[in-house]
């Protein structure tokens, strides 16, 4: 036996003792903000450079201050449904439409203010008022250029399914713009089609665990071709420099599903303790303010009219993308029956 | 004298025989101690039954039959077992040639076999996976994963030998056996619960991992049920996977007891540690020398490259720099009354097991190996799920994130308390009693203090677990709060990874902390106190 320790362990019975003492105050501390007076709860599954340069902008106009809890959107929306009426939250904002969609679905958000509304098209904001898209987004193609010549590429994303594109195209099954662009193709082409357009990509295209994840690997000459939304491109060319970047982007068009425009955007929960707090908040997101902080943080389209990106995007107006609004999208939960058909989920 | 000697081989050359071991009443208060780290372990395990009936027998059944279910429970097993035997192999010859040979320059090497630890797996695996793609796949993560964790076997191995009693080897050797049996015979098998609890730490580990696989584009039913939360709120297929992941965890946990046997290790003397003769190496010398640089080269010096490399370039660097000194002390706020709040938990579990001698006791006591394996996504959802229904007025407060880091990480203090508690003999405590203390105070002031070893790599071992925690952070800490870990997460999921780099560098330093102290208690958990009193020893002979 060891001989110790006596004082040893005295040591540590006071550390522990300290410890335990200390446990009621850091409870004390950190209860969830419940009074009004307490910090706006935001909880964020949108990227952080934007939402951190629009907080800081919030911040400084109203003097509110934003306490941010991040994850990913369907984690946080999951989050917001387990949690109820019982939830800290006031402020939810999305990466993508279908976990708002959800949300409303079940009833935990509350109505948008019409000035709120009316501040964006109301194309890409939910038909009831509960929630609205702030920024859009496009579903497009990345290639390497040294492995493809654009001019080659497809007329329709349905082809990369094809045994010509075989271990050609990157993919990523869990990701939520992925589901959306799947709910785009069964809308526009049929049910059948999209399945086969999965079972496909399963068989000659490469899983890939995040759109950003495909993105690199195109970068890398790890395979030419991905399936990704288009501010992945753009962050990667800002990290390397236009001038090193390996890769680019191209826009199918015409109506194509390859090309979607899918929507972020924010809504405040039925439960919010700061409920009045949290509408400012949304509102400023569409604000002019507000959208000028976010698409200087993120290659991504303002969707209130007269705001442009500083980013060298193709112009929105020039897209010609797919003809399906966020709202038919839904919340996409028959993607994910589709997804498990083709056994990709 | 020859029946003497007769008898101490046949100590030297078995375990000990099981004997029975007579049930001690453990005060009260410690019985029902242990009731605590039993209701929070229930927790995640009912939750994950609950959420799997909502699937019904049919969706069950479904479930478990499809195509891909087969090619999760392959690439975990392929997984699981790649690394468990790899690390066993480069453990067990690291620690070998640290404790038993004449390899140059040991005591150099052995700081460098055990600073893998300080190197979370996310974090080398990203390192590597940003050298090429060809370290992406299983073959990748087997590789990467192997060389980050056997430091787990090489740590309690390379102990075992060193604290090993040497005078049954000797008298081995004295019976005219040669170095090769006397190894097999003797020191083997009396090595062997410290390389298998190390190779167990290593299996849980790979069943539970998720950011390291996730980066290197593997699918295990871990990062299955991930991708199943994420593609779904409120998932039943998630859960199913879950229970067959706790199922793959079952052999795990019991493994470890059958490893042990029923072998007695407590004594009530102090064995001598005196040298023993190094086995030398001669022309193996080489081979032995590029072995352990090659293992150091990936082990540390890729990930380390690597990591310096994203420091030194890259635009993104710089920003969220000024949020590395809330994120610090977030990690640190959030690990050390985790740790002490873990370690405290798990001690009356190993005690009742040790002690309580009953089936339920030893069953209760692996309940947490089993539940080790499981994501911390599966129990923060647990604890969600709870504590909104039954104590609203606790959710997202750090009480509720210390209860599922004890859910997560009690084996790896049971391991190291168990370690300790399994060398204080019952019979100190019964000669207390008979001097007169109470059952309580006698316990307090006997087998308490003998624990302080164990206590001290208990620690040291959780809080580097609890300083890289991820997903059970990420849904359950408080609003606001961000940790190191957390904040090298979102970065490099941003793909900002030059960013991610100094977050990823300060993880990696305050991770040295833990790791020297463990590293301290393990290899020499008496200190100093060793070196003295040679030759007392008394062989037991029951």
């Amino acid at each position: 036996m060891y001989p110790l320790s006596r004082r040893a362990l005295l040591k540590g019975a006071a550390f522990g003792g300290a410890a335990l003492a200390a446990a009621p105050a850091f409870l004390a501390a950190s209860r969830p903000a419940r009074a009004a007076d307490g910090p706006l709860a935001l909880y964020n599954g949108q990227h952080r450079p934007p939402v951190e340069a629009l907080i800081a902008a919030f911040t400084a106009a109203t003097g509110i201050e934003v306490a941010v809890r991040h994850g990913s959107s369907a984690q946080l929306a999951s989050q917001l449904m387990e949690e109820g009426a019982h939830s800290p939250a006031d402020v939810f904002w999305s990466e993508e439409s279908p976990s708002l969609f959800a949300l409303a679905e079940k009833g935990l958000l509350a109505p948008l203010s019409a000035e709120t509304l009316s501040a964006v098209p109301a194309e890409y904001s939910a038909k009831d008022g509960t929630w609205i898209g702030a920024t859009a987004r496009c579903r497009v193609v990345v290639y390497n250029k040294a492995d493809v010549d654009p001019a080659t590429l497809p007329a329709s994303v349905l082809d990369f399914a094809t045994e010509a594109y075989a271990d050609k195209v990157a993919f990523a099954p869990a990701s939520g713009a992925f589901q959306q662009q799947i709910m785009a193709v069964m809308i526009l082409k049929g049910r059948e089609t999209a399945l086969a357009w999965l079972k496909g990509l399963r068989q000659y295209g490469r899983v890939y665990n995040s759109d950003s994840a495909a993105v690199e690997a195109v970068e890398s000459g790890d395979i030419p071709i991905a399936l990704s939304n288009n501010y992945y491109w753009q962050a990667l060319a800002r990290e390397i420099g236009e001038a090193d970047v390996q890769s680019a982007i191209h826009n199918i068009g015409h109506g194509d599903p390859g090309t979607l425009i899918t929507v972020s955007g924010g809504g405040v929960l039925k439960s919010a303790k700061n409920a009045e707090a949290a509408q400012r908040f949304v509102g400023f997101m569409v604000s002019e303010e507000g959208q000028k902080a976010i698409v200087a943080a993120i290659a991504e389209y303002p969707l209130r009219p007269g705001v442009t990106s500083p980013f060298p995007l193709t112009p929105f107006g020039e897209l010609d993308p797919a003809p399906v609004t966020p709202n038919q999208l839904g919340d996409a939960e028959a993607a994910l029956a589709l997804l498990r058909e083709a056994e990709l989920a | 004298m020859s029946d003497t000697f007769g008898e101490l081989a046949e100590i030297a050359a078995a375990p000990r025989p099981r004997r029975a071991r007579r049930t001690r009443a453990l005060p009260p208060a410690i019985v029902a101690a242990a009731l605590v780290p039993i209701a929070l372990i229930a927790l995640p395990i009912v939750y994950v039954l609950i959420r799997s009936a909502d699937a019904g027998w049919s969706g069950i059944v479904a479930e478990l039959f499809r195509e891909r279910t087969l090619m999760l429970f392959w690439n975990t097993s392929v997984l699981t077992f790649s690394v468990t035997g790899l690390a066993l192999a480069i453990g067990g010859a690291a620690a070998w040639l640290t404790e038993r040979s004449d390899l140059p320059g040991r005591a150099l090497w052995r700081v460098l076999f055990c600073l893998p630890l300080a190197m979370p797996a996310f974090v080398a695996s990203f390192a590597w996976k940003s050298i090429g793609p060809s370290f992406q796949g299983l073959g990748g993560a087997i590789l990467i994963l192997s060389m980050e964790s056997f430091p787990l076997v090489f740590l309690p191995l390379a102990a075992a030998l060193r604290s090993m009693d040497p005078a049954p080897e000797e008298v081995s050797r004295s019976l005219g056996q040669g170095p090769r049996a006397t190894f097999m015979k003797v020191v083997l098998p009396r090595a062997l619960p410290a390389a298998g609890g190390g190779a167990l730490l290593v299996a849980a580990h790979m069943l539970s991992e998720f950011g390291a696989l996730s980066l290197l584009r593997v699918q295990t039913l871990t990062t299955a049920i991930f991708q199943q939360y994420e593609l779904q709120f409120d998932n039943a297929s998630a859960a199913v996977l879950s229970a067959m992941l706790m199922l793959f965890c079952l052999p795990v946990a019991f493994g470890e007891i059958y490893l042990r046997g029923a072998e007695r290790r407590d004594k009530v003397g102090r064995s001598a540690v005196r040298r023993r003769r190094e086995q030398r190496l001669g022309s193996w010398m080489w081979p032995a020398l590029a072995f352990s640089a090659l293992v150091c080269v990936l082990a540390l010096g890729v990930p380390f490259g690597r990591l310096g490399y994203w420091l030194m370039r890259g635009v993104s660097a710089g920003r969220g720099i000024e949020a590395i000194g809330p994120a610090l002390w977030g990690s640190l706020s959030l690990a050390l009354p985790g740790t002490i709040v873990t370690t405290i938990v798990a001690l009356p579990l190993v005690l009742l097991a040790l002690r309580g001698g009953g089936r339920i006791a030893r069953i209760a006591e692996r309940l947490p190996y089993v539940v080790h394996g499981l994501p911390g996504l599966v129990v923060a959802l647990a604890l969600v799920y709870a504590s909104i229904r039954l104590l609203p007025a606790v959710y997202q407060t750090r009480a509720v994130l210390f209860a599922a880091y004890a859910i997560l990480f009690m084996p790896l203090a049971q391991s190291a308390l168990r370690a300790s508690a399994e060398l204080v003999s019952p019979e100190m405590e019964d000669v207390a009693r008979t001097l007169g203390r109470g059952a309580l105070r006698a316990f307090v002031s006997v087998t308490l203090p003998a624990l302080a070893p164990g206590l001290g790599a208990a620690l040291a071992l959780v809080a580097l677990e609890l300083m890289r925690e991820l997903t059970a952070t990420l849904i359950l800490a408080p609003t606001g709060v961000a940790t190191l870990a957390t904040e090298v997460w979102s970065l490099t999921g941003d793909g900002a990874y030059a960013a991610a780099a100094p977050f990823a560098a300060a993880l990696v330093l305050i991770s040295g902390l833990p790791v020297y102290v463990f590293t301290l208690r393990t290899l020499d958990p008496g200190g100093r106190a060793r070196k003295g009193t040679p030759g007392k020893r008394r062989p037991r002979t029951g």
